[in-house]
Parts: structure tokens; sequence; C-alpha cells
């Protein structure tokens, strides 16, 4: 599957969903195609949809409508290729707390079937790099917030996958915990690894992202490269580009 | 296998760093059946031992109220403690003072009351016959009566039983007197010997069987109650552990990112059960242990261990899948750990009322007896009670497992379809 720009890793078309008993569409006809080896920007305000799409994409909830599609080195993939090839980092701390981060990277590596010995080795690399090396075997209870996010992140890219999703993997946590977590992703990508992000950190998302899609009532209202998009609205910033095309009105 | 192997290590590390929880399940049966069988062993020796306390206050001055003590003491159903200084008056407060549950009274003139209406009897049948007898001198005395106290706890049908005992006794030496006095009216002197002999000694025996399927002599005792009523008890005791544990899990987003694994949720079910099932092998083989070789020491009844060790392994394995399930259901359904916590722990208190394991079924009112149907504790103790008690046949326990497998299967049931609903699954 091409697209001018790159070779499409995920094609979504015309997905909606409707949660049962609920009055509208958490999504209405979502199409969008994600570039492999892009970090792909999903962004929008509270209750737009983002969280919505991005557990479709897991497989976490099933789409009421349309269709999606992955493709990793040019071949789509199964039900159960998908699971072996994309992370999840969700937005809440979903590891053990009471267990060490090497036993939860022991745990969840597992689950992903990845060999002993390639999990022992990646798993140490991983402590090392996201800087959780000397805390490694104690109780992740204990850590500070921006720890419990790169244990979090740590998780999902233990079994180093094709495609990664991360649902606002920043929020709480200090600067210099942002920074790594960023430069991080940023160096998984360099590898060859898709990004799928949603934020509200607007600047980090500018500086993270190449191409985005603005989601606001459940619908894209805006997609593309950060800077066409900012050219084509007359905007200095992605910031004034969310506030221009979504508005300042409180969300809930 | 790699994966079921991380799987089940992940649930021994939750359940080791779990110290409350650990606690519950192994350090809570321990000090249950230790406290709860050294209270209960005096009640439950009091029933079986047939040694019922017995304070005797005889101010008889014949020998009739001698022999009616005597005759109790050599029955061995009583230990007698005889008063005979204490007045009838101040009884009532003698018996609450020294802490005994009933007491019997014989009157000053009970032999005298006893002997003039055993003349009346002989009279009478001297008479229907026709034959002469000397009634000049005999002192006319009324019917004497015993007084029976008991304390206002014991159950009536205990103090029935008590006095049907007396009872018995009493027909045996009235009796007796009724065929010496006719004797001698007749003046025949010393050969009533031969017809009391016939007459009293030579009643129908009653055999006494323990309807068991095997000849296991075990009896109802604190022991064989409390070890493993409060195994079971502790066994379910791990709602609050595993509960907490799959609402933890449920609500932090664990299980939702093991949705997006490749990966079954059978398997983390699985190991869960695994794990907990050890668990309650753990705890019962603690218990027991303490039951076989601690209790003992203490004076207290030896927990006999069952034959059948085959149906002993599956009354256990059952048992503890029943409480595996019901702890999976109330993590499944609390929305917090707190509710896990605390319905998952109140309602295990409330089943082990209703299923005997605070109080035997047996001693509960009629509606009650029913109502211990109901409880998942009732039929686990059930199965125990089979296997010790009554020599457990696979038939009799087919009842059991019949029961606990519907039980074990709405849990299951009930789990599956929260988790489904709330997508987990």
């Amino acid at each position: 599957m091409m697209e001018s720009g790159g070779r499409v890793c995920i094609e979504i078309q015309h997905v909606s969903k409707k949660y049962k008993g609920a009055q509208e569409s958490s999504l209405s006809d979502v199409s969008l195609n994600i570039l492999t080896g892009d970090v792909f920007g999903l962004l929008g305000p509270n209750g737009a949809g983002k969280t919505t799409l991005i557990s479709i994409l897991c497989g976490i909830v099933p789409a009421t409508s349309g269709d999606i599609s992955f493709y990793v080195d040019g071949q789509s993939l199964s039900e159960s290729q998908r699971k072996s090839r994309i992370g999840f980092v969700p937005q809440e701390y979903a590891f053990y707390q009471e267990l060490s981060p090497r036993q939860n990277l022991d745990y969840f590596g597992a689950m992903y079937n990845i060999p002993k010995t390639k999990l022992e080795e990646r798993r140490e690399y991983l402590l090392q790099v996201l800087g959780l090396a000397k805390a490694a075997d104690n109780k992740v209870e204990t850590f500070s917030g921006g720890m419990k996010r790169r244990v979090n992140l740590a998780i999902g890219i233990i079994h180093e996958p094709a495609i990664l999703f991360l649902d606002e993997p920043t929020v709480g946590v200090d600067v210099q915990s942002r920074n790594a977590i960023i430069r991080y992703l940023q160096s998984v990508n360099e590898t060859g690894t898709t990004i799928i992000y949603t934020s509200h950190h607007m600047s980090e998302a500018e500086e993270f992202c190449k191409n985005i899609a603005l989601i606001d009532h459940g619908k894209v209202i805006a997609k593309g490269e950060i800077q066409a998009l900012k050219t084509e609205h007359h905007v200095a910033s992605l910031q004034s580009l969310f506030i221009n095309l979504t508005g300042d009105a409180y969300r809930d | 296998m790699f994966k079921l192997f991380s799987s089940l290590r992940k649930e021994f590390l939750l359940l080791i760093n779990d110290k409350t929880g650990l606690a519950l399940m192994f350090l809570m049966p321990l000090l249950l059946v230790f406290i709860i069988t050294i209270i209960q062993d005096s009640a439950y020796k009091m029933v079986n031992e047939n040694q019922i306390p017995l304070l005797v206050v005889n101010h008889d001055k014949g020998g009739e109220g001698h022999k009616l003590v005597k005759a109790l003491k050599s029955s061995s159903l009583f230990k007698i403690d005889s008063q005979d200084q204490i007045p009838q008056q101040s009884l009532r407060s003698e018996l609450l003072a020294r802490g005994k549950m009933i007491a019997l009274f014989i009157p000053e003139k009970f032999s005298a009351g006893l002997e003039s209406n055993a003349g009346d009897v002989s009279n009478i049948l001297m008479d229907d016959l026709g034959l002469e007898y000397d009634s000049i001198g005999k002192e006319k005395v009324d019917m004497p009566r015993l007084s029976f106290y008991h304390d206002p706890v014991l159950q009536d049908n205990y103090s029935q039983s008590v006095m049907g005992i007396v009872q018995s006794y009493m027909s045996m030496i009235e009796n007796s007197l009724m065929i010496d006095r006719m004797y001698a009216n007749m003046d025949l002197g010393d050969k009533s010997e031969v017809l009391k002999k016939k007459m009293i000694l030579n009643r129908v025996k009653i055999d006494q069987i323990v309807a068991s399927n095997n000849n296991s002599t075990a009896l109802p005792n604190s022991t064989q109650h409390n070890v493993p009523a409060w195994t079971i008890f502790a066994m379910f005791f791990m709602v609050v552990s595993l509960g907490s544990n799959i609402v933890k899990e449920r609500v932090n987003g664990s299980f939702l990112r093991l949705k997006t694994m490749p990966t079954t949720f059978m398997l983390v079910m699985f190991s869960k059960m695994a794990i907990y099932v050890i668990v309650a092998v753990f705890q019962v083989a603690l218990t027991f242990s303490m039951g076989i070789w601690i209790l003992p020491k203490l004076g207290l009844p030896t927990l006999s261990v069952p034959d059948n060790f085959l149906a002993l392994i599956a009354v256990v394995f059952v048992s503890s899948m029943a409480a595996v399930s019901y702890a999976l259901m109330i993590g499944a359904f609390s929305k917090t750990e707190q509710q896990a916590n605390g319905f998952g722990a109140i309602s295990i208190i409330i089943f082990g009322a209703i299923g005997g394991i605070l109080v035997p079924t047996f001693v509960m009112p009629g509606f009650m007896q029913y109502a211990s149907n109901f409880s998942p504790l009732h039929w686990c103790l059930e199965g125990f009670y089979v296997l010790f008690l009554k020599g457990g046949s696979w038939k009799e326990l087919g009842l059991v497992f019949s029961f606990l497998g519907i039980f074990i299967l709405i849990c299951q049931l009930a789990t599956y379809f929260k988790l489904r609903l709330e997508r987990i699954i």
C-alpha cells in the first residue's frame, strides 16, 4: 500500500464508534492513513475521541463500523500478527506497582512471547536507557511519577514493536522526565518504528510529530503535515492552530 | 511454557507481596483453630464424653436417695459433685456460684415416700389376690418429688435428656422396692432377688452403632469440627487477597493492556486460580498439621485423618476451587479494592455463620439448617464431615461435589460475563 510520501502503515477507513447507551457517536466516519516510520499525532480536546480511536486501533474496543488495516514491511497483518507487532503505552500506570520494573518487564515480555535470553538482554537495555537500572529491583509503588511513566513506556516497547501507540505518555511528569521520554521515543522512531501519539502538550507535539490529525466531536477536522497545516491556516504555532479549529470553550 | 511459568511467577510474586492477605490466609486459621478449639473443647466433651457435671444434694434420711446417687455415679454419665450440706433454698445460687449447669435435690422423706408408695401398691395387689397381709403401723407418706435445677442457658432438650436418665434410675429403684414389699407381704422374704434380677436387670439392651461407611470411630469433637471448619473459612477469606488483586488489575488497566498482547486471558485466570489453589492446599496442610501434632500436646483431641486420601484430595481441591471462584467473582464485580475487601470479608463471615463454621448446623433452628444449604462453606464442611466422621465414600461426596460444582460454575460464568461486559475478555 503506497501513498504519496511513503508506504502506509495503518489504513483507517470510515471508522465510527458509538458506545452502547451513548447519545452521540464517539467517532464518526474517521478515515486516516498513517505512514510507516511516521510520528503521527492524534490531537484534540478532552472527549474528542482520541483515546477511543487508539483503543480501536489496539483492539481493546471494536469499531461500530469501518475498516482498519495494518501493514508492516508492505505485508498486511492478521489479528494475531498485529498483537505481536504493536506496542501500547496507556495513559494509566497499567502494570503491577507491587513488583519491581525488572519483574514487570519479565512478565509482560513473556506475554509477548519473547524468548528468555533475548528478554533478559532487552530488559537490561531498557532499564539502562530509561534511567531505571539503579531502581530495577525496587517496588514501582515507591517510584516518582516520572519513573512510573518510564516503566509504563518500557513495557510497551519491550518487544521492539513495529507500531507504537502512546496515549499521553508524558502526562504528569517533570520537564526532565518528559525530555528523556521524548528523546528516547525519537530514537525509537529512528529505528523505523511508527509512532501514534496523543497529547495535550501542543509544543511537545509540534516538536515530536511529523504529521497530525486534529479530532473534535469524533470527527477529523484537519490532518496532514504540521508545517503545511500552519501555513494553510495562517498561524505560527500548533497551539494557535488547535485553538483556531476547536475554539476556546471549556470541554468536559 | 515460558509464558505459563512467567504468568505463574507473577501471581506468586503478587501474592508474597501481599503481607496482609498472607496473614489472613495463614495466620488467621491457625489462631482461630487454636482459640476456638480450646473454647469449644469442654462443650464437646460435655456432649460426647458422657461426663455431665451434676451437683447432687441428698437430704434423704433413708437409703433410697443414696441408691439413686450410687446408680447415677455407676452410670459414668455424670460427674457427680455431692454437697449434702447445702440447704434447698440456697441451691439455686450455689449452682450458679459453683459454675455447674445442673443440680439434683433429693428431699428428706425421699425413701419414706417411695416405701410408702411401694406399700400401697403391694397392698392393692394383696387385696386383689384376696391374701392377708400386715398393714398395721405403716405411716402414710406422700410420693416424694425430686427437684432438678438447671442453668437457664442449658437447652431444654438437654435438660429433658438428663431428667429422662434420672427417671430411668428412679423406675429401677421403685420397681425394686415394690417387689421387695410384695414379697415381704407374702412372707417370701429374700426370694425376691430372682424376680428383681429378671425384671429389672434383664431389660432390653440397645446396641449403639455409628452409621459410618468404614470402621472409623472418630467422634465429633472440637478438633474434628474446628480444624476443617476454620480451614474452609480461611480458604474463602482469600477473597481479600485475590479479590482486591483482580480489582487492582481491572482498574489500573493491566487487564486491558494484556488484551493488546498476543496472549489469552485464560492464561491470566488459570495462573491466578492455580496459585490460589496451591495456597488453599498449603492452608489445609498447615491447619491439619496443627490438628495432628500441636493440639494433642495441649490436651485437645487429635485430628483423625480420613482413610480415603484420594477423596480428601478431591474435597480439598473442590473446596479451594469454590473459594477461588467466589474471590474471582467478587473481584470482577467490585468497583474498588475497599469494596472487594469489605463485601468479601463480610459475606464470608455470613456464609460461615449460616454454613456451620461458627457453630455446627445441628444445633441451629430448623429454618437456619435449611438456609445453610445456600452457603458454599456448609458444603465444603459437609465434604470434610463425610470424610472425617462418616468414612466418606464417593457416593456420599457426590451431593457435596454437585452443589459445589454448580456454585463454581455460577461464579465462573458471572466473572466471565462481567469481564466480557467490561471488554476485558
